[in-house]
This record gives C-alpha cells, structure tokens and sequence, in this order.
C-alpha cells in the first residue's frame, strides 16, 4: 500500500511507511539489540538460556495464532495440527536429505500453510463456534493419521533428529529471537496496515465488510496461510529444540489449546499481548510442572473463564487500566482504530499510539 | 451378507448412544444459541459419578440413572445462573460463551484428574459381558441397554417438548425471547431449565458412555465433535432430525472400515463434520428450532 500518514519533517530519499512509525522502530531495533546482547553480557544458566530460547518461540507462534484468532476472529482449536506437520517435515528433511536445518523449518512452514490452506479455505467461510468447532475435528483427524503414519511420523515411537547437524539448543536461542522479530514485524504490519482494516471489518461483519470491498475470501485465506506458515516454522525449532519429537505430543488437543489460552490470557486480537500471554503460560507451566503438575489445566480453565468474565483482553486489558489509572490516555482518533472488537481498546506494549502527530 | 446385516445392527445400537449425546448439545443450542462446549467434559464427569456410585455404593449404572440426571439437571442451572447468564448470547456472544464454556470443560478434567488420577476406568457389572441374539449375531446386552435407554430418552424429550405447557414456552423462547416476555414467559428462568435439562442429558449420555467404553479425564473431545456432527447432520429441527443424524453417522462410522483402516474410523466422524459444516453451512441450523 502507499503510505498516507507521511510525518513531516525533513524529507529524505525514502519515507518510513505509515505502519512503522520511527519511535516504535527504535524501540523495536533497541528491544532486539538487547536480547541479543543478553546471553553474552549476563551470565544466566543453561537452563534459562535454553528456556528463553523456546519462550521466544513460543511467543511467536501465539502473535502467529492471534493473527486469526484475534484480528479476524476466528478461533482456532486446530492450530497443533500445523505446528506437527511443520515439526515433521523439518524432522524428515533432516533425515532424509542434507539439506541445512533452516532449509527444513522453511519446507515445514510452506507445507504446513498449504495444508491450512487445504482445510481453511473452506472452512474459514464459517464464523464463530461453527469455524472453531471445524478445527477441533480438523486437529483431532490430523492428530489421529499422523500417530498412525509410521513411515513417516514413526508413529507412535517418534522420530529422533540428527544432532550434529542442526544448530545446538545454544544457538537456537539467537534463531528463536530472529523468528520472533520476523513475526513481530509481521504482526504490526497486518494489523497497521490497509489489510489490518480489512480484517477488523471481516471480524464485525462479513457482509457489511464485502459490500465495502473487502474481500473476505482472500484476506482469510492469506492470514490462515501466514499464520499456519509460522507455526509450521515454530514447529521445526521445536524439532531441533527437543531433538526427539513424537505425533502424541506434537499434534496433541492440549498444544491446540495452549494457543488459545496465549491469545486469551495475553490479550486476544492486539498486536503483541499473545506474546506476553505465551511468556506467563511458559512461566506457569514450568513452575507448576516442577511442584504442581496435577493443578496446571484447572489453573488455565480458571483463569479463562475469569479473563472472560472480567477482563476480556486478558493482560492487555490489565495494563491498559494501570495505564490509566497512572495518568495516560491514548491519543484521540488513532487509538480506537486499531481497538480489539467491541470491547474497545488499544493494544498493550504500543507507546503513544502512533507517535505524537 | 451377514456380516453387513451384523455391521447395520451394530450402526444402529450405536447410532442410539450418538443420538443420547447430541441431545443436550442441540437443546441448549437450539434455545440459547450457546455451543456448550463443556459438553464433553461434562460427559465424562458423569461417567466418573456414575463409576463412583457403582464401586463405593454398588448402585447398578442403569438404576442410577435418576440421580445422575438430578445432580446434572442441578448443575447445569448452577452453570447457567453462575456463568452463562453473564455473557452475550447468539452470533455477538459466540466466541464468549465458547471460551468461558472451554474453560469450564478445562477445569472439569483437571478435579477429573486430582480425584481419580488418569488411569482408565470402567465401569464393569455381573453382565458386562452378557450378550444377546439379533438377528443371528450376538451384541452385548449394554449396548442393547443403551439403545433402548436412549431412545426412552428421545420420546420422552419429544413429549416434554411437544405435550407440555413447558416444552411449549421452551419451544417458544427458542424462537422468540422477546415475544415470550410480552405474554409472560420468564424468559430467564425458561433458559436456566433449558441449559439444565441439557446437562442432565449430557450427564445421561455419560452414564451410558461409562457401561459401554474405558474413560479418563481426557474422555469428551471425540464425544463433542460426535455430537456437533450429529446435530449439524440432522438439523434442530425436530428429535426425530437427531435421530436421522445419528444414524447417518454411526453407519458412516461403522462401514468405513470397508475403505479405511480400522484406527481411522474416528476420523471420519471429523471429516464427515467438516465436509457438512462446508456444504450446507447455513441451511443445517438455519432458523429452525427444536420441537
């Protein structure tokens, strides 16, 4: 698209374009910097070296999920699905051929958006509970083949990858941070730019949004393909990262749901809440599969059916009220704009909305 | 040709059981315009209840079948009153009302869990494996139980909606909440016994889930998505729509194995739902409702 929102100023050669504003650039090249400055100026463990590595990854497969989820609306119980396939292909090349790991996380996203393409562009003409139920059966049958196909999944036995010939858990952690800041971009450019608009009017109303030119079809299939395509991604570092993986786990109803609950619990449909939904679902799970294992799905439950009740933009919403309540409020205009549904707010970790025009 | 009359009389013995699952999903679909997707949890909650009742207090499953239906009947107007009620319902509300429900189902598998650990239960009597001639091949007596259980169910569900004052304000409240508090129906009460005489159905279907397979707390999903193509299959139209898509169903189920192998069976109920779901999206639920 052309940019519109041209800030004044001294023109140079190119213009940044109206989704990128410069104070959310420099904060977004400042954040990277840091995290990749990290692990060589702090010392931290391997522990939680490795632990941020696979949160980085995480992180992106939530902004990947809200993507439909959130911007267009479309919950999705199904997402385990393409993040197997993504897992397994990256997996099988690996094996199979000497190919390099990166080669592998790309072959497993492409396959993996085909295959929601396969299954979305049909199904993605439902709406509400009738999509997200189509998704629980497309997860579970996926589910199902793929614990059953030997040949290629090792069925129930699993697959072991190569070691030696991937990046090691060490390295993965400066791979997860690319992925991430790949998806971050990505994330802010769909919601920012013309077709962010597009899918916030297919979220309130497909019709209405057809009958102004939006067309419904393309703009669903497109993010199902970005998003599956990221998962798929998200799960050949999964591959890597555990170096064995297993159809029971890979493509299992609970990794469906733990997308979810990252969307839910981060802030469903704004620009980075999912990512801090995937940190404190990372952070919760591993402190209660060290003490209180047996409470981790119930504690999830409840904090969805609470979230829903009282918050219903999770984490965003929370801090959004202590923003607040600490005194700031969101330029007039621009902010509700890019609000989350009805329930209208602005997206969390977002300074100033659209810098100070 | 024995073995597909076997293969027919098995479909139908089971497509009964579909029909008892689908009931309570497509009652409180068709009156609240809520996918109660705590369904299956919900399913697998009574199993457990009815498996405690059986092993502690030596009740048979098919004579508890009373207080499993009042416990759930209880339970979903407490759901109902606590929580449903809270949220938008229809189009507007859909996606809401899902999660908080999926919340629901969550926290259900997890007491599952913490009270009776993950371990695979069943609940076995003296005549679990008793069986009975049909049509010159044996089938166990519980499912032959079950059938006839449900379809109990299904006249009994059909007067109540047809035959009573009640039924007919809950036919009427599916249809039109706002015309309904005009002539003095409580539109909010009507509901609360709705989702109630849902999960009391929900709660049935796990009875008979509990005599005729293994169940632990994961046990529901593949119930849920059975029962959603149920009633996407037949329609809110009417009980005897649940019916004809239970059978559709359970004989798709049933002779799949003459195409796919035997573990992909499950699959093509999720299939089966998708393909529906994509080519009649509109029309199975349509405008129509229960009666």
């Amino acid at each position: 698209m052309r940019a519109r929102l041209v800030r004044s100023g001294p023109r140079i050669g190119w213009r940044l374009p109206a989704w990128a504003p410069a104070r959310t650039l420099v904060l977004f090249v400042g954040a990277l910097a840091v995290l990749y400055a990290l692990p060589l100026v702090v010392p931290m463990g391997d522990y939680a070296h490795d632990l941020i590595g696979l949160t980085f990854m995480y992180m992106a497969a939530a902004l990947a999920w809200n993507w439909l989820g959130g911007y267009v609306g479309q919950i999705s119980f199904g997402h385990a699905a393409m993040f197997g396939v993504g897992g397994f292909v990256a997996a099988r090349i690996a094996l199979s051929t000497g190919l390099p790991f990166w080669a592998g996380w790309l072959a497993g996203g492409l396959t993996a958006g085909l295959y929601g393409l396969l299954w979305g562009h049909p199904t993605l003409r439902l709406r509400g509970p009738y999509f997200s139920i189509a998704t629980i059966g497309v997860g579970e049958a996926t589910r199902l083949v793929a614990t059953y196909w030997d040949p290629f999944t090792g069925g129930s036995s699993g697959l072991s990858l190569p070691l030696g010939q991937g990046p090691t858990k060490f390295a993965l952690y400066w791979y997860g941070l690319y992925l991430l800041a790949a998806v971050v971009a990505l994330s802010w450019w769909l919601r920012r730019s013309r077709i962010g608009l597009g899918l916030l009017a297919i979220k309130e109303d497909v019709e209405a949004a057809a009958d102004v030119g939006v067309n419904a079809t393309l703009y669903q299939d497109l993010v199902l393909v970005l998003s599956a395509t990221v998962i798929g991604v998200c799960g050949g570092f999964y591959a890597w990262y555990q170096a064995f993986i297993d159809p029971q786990d890979l493509f299992s109803f609970d990794r469906s749901i733990g997308f979810v609950l990252m969307g839910v619990v981060g802030g469903i449909g704004t620009i980075l809440g999912p990512a801090l939904g995937a940190i404190v679902f990372v952070v919760v799970q591993e402190l209660l599969l060290a003490s209180y294992a047996q409470f981790y799905l119930g504690i999830y439950g409840l904090l969805l059916v609470l979230i829903i009740l009282f918050e219903p933009l999770g984490l965003s919403g929370l801090l959004l009220r202590l923003a607040r309540r600490l005194g700031w409020r969101p330029a007039a205009g621009r902010a509700p704009a890019i609000a989350a549904g009805p329930a209208s707010s602005a997206s969390t970790t977002e300074p100033g909305p659209g810098g100070a025009t | 040709m024995s073995e597909v009359l076997a293969l027919a009389v098995s479909a139908v013995l089971l497509a009964g059981f579909y029909a008892a699952m689908a009931y309570g999903l497509g009652l409180i679909y068709g009156v609240l315009r809520v996918v109660n997707l705590a369904h299956g949890g919900l399913i697998m909650a009574a199993a457990y209840l009815t498996w405690v009742l059986f092993t502690r207090l030596h009740i048979d499953p098919y004579l508890a079948i009373p207080v499993v239906l009042v416990v759930f009947f209880a339970a979903g107007v407490g759901l109902y009153r606590g929580l449903v009620r809270l949220l938008p319902r229809g189009a507007e509300g859909g996606v809401q009302s899902l999660l908080l429900l999926f919340g629901v189902w969550l926290i259900l598998r997890n007491l599952a869990y913490l009270l009776f650990s993950g371990n695979d239960q069943a609940v076995r009597t003296s005549y679990s494996t008793a069986s009975v001639r049909i049509l010159g091949n044996s089938f166990a007596v519980t499912r032959v139980v079950v059938f006839g259980v449900a379809v109990i169910a299904m006249l009994a569900l059909h007067l109540l909606l047809r035959h009573t004052l009640l039924g007919k304000a809950i036919r009427a409240a599916g249809q039109n909440p706002r015309s309904c508090t005009l002539v003095g129906i409580d539109v909010d009460r009507i509901y609360a016994l709705t989702f109630g005489i849902g999960v009391a159905l929900a709660g049935l279907a796990g009875l008979l889930a509990s005599t005729l397979f293994a169940f632990n707390p994961s046990y529901g999903a593949g119930e849920l998505l059975r029962s959603f193509v149920v009633i996407v299959l037949g329609g809110l139209g009417s009980v005897v729509g649940i019916a004809a898509g239970a059978l559709v169903l359970a004989f798709a189920e049933v002779f799949s194995i003459y195409l796919v192998p035997s573990y992909l069976t499950a699959a093509v109920g999720f299939v089966l739902l998708v393909v529906v779901l994509v080519a009649r999206p509109a029309g199975l639920f349509g405008q129509r409702v229960l009666g």
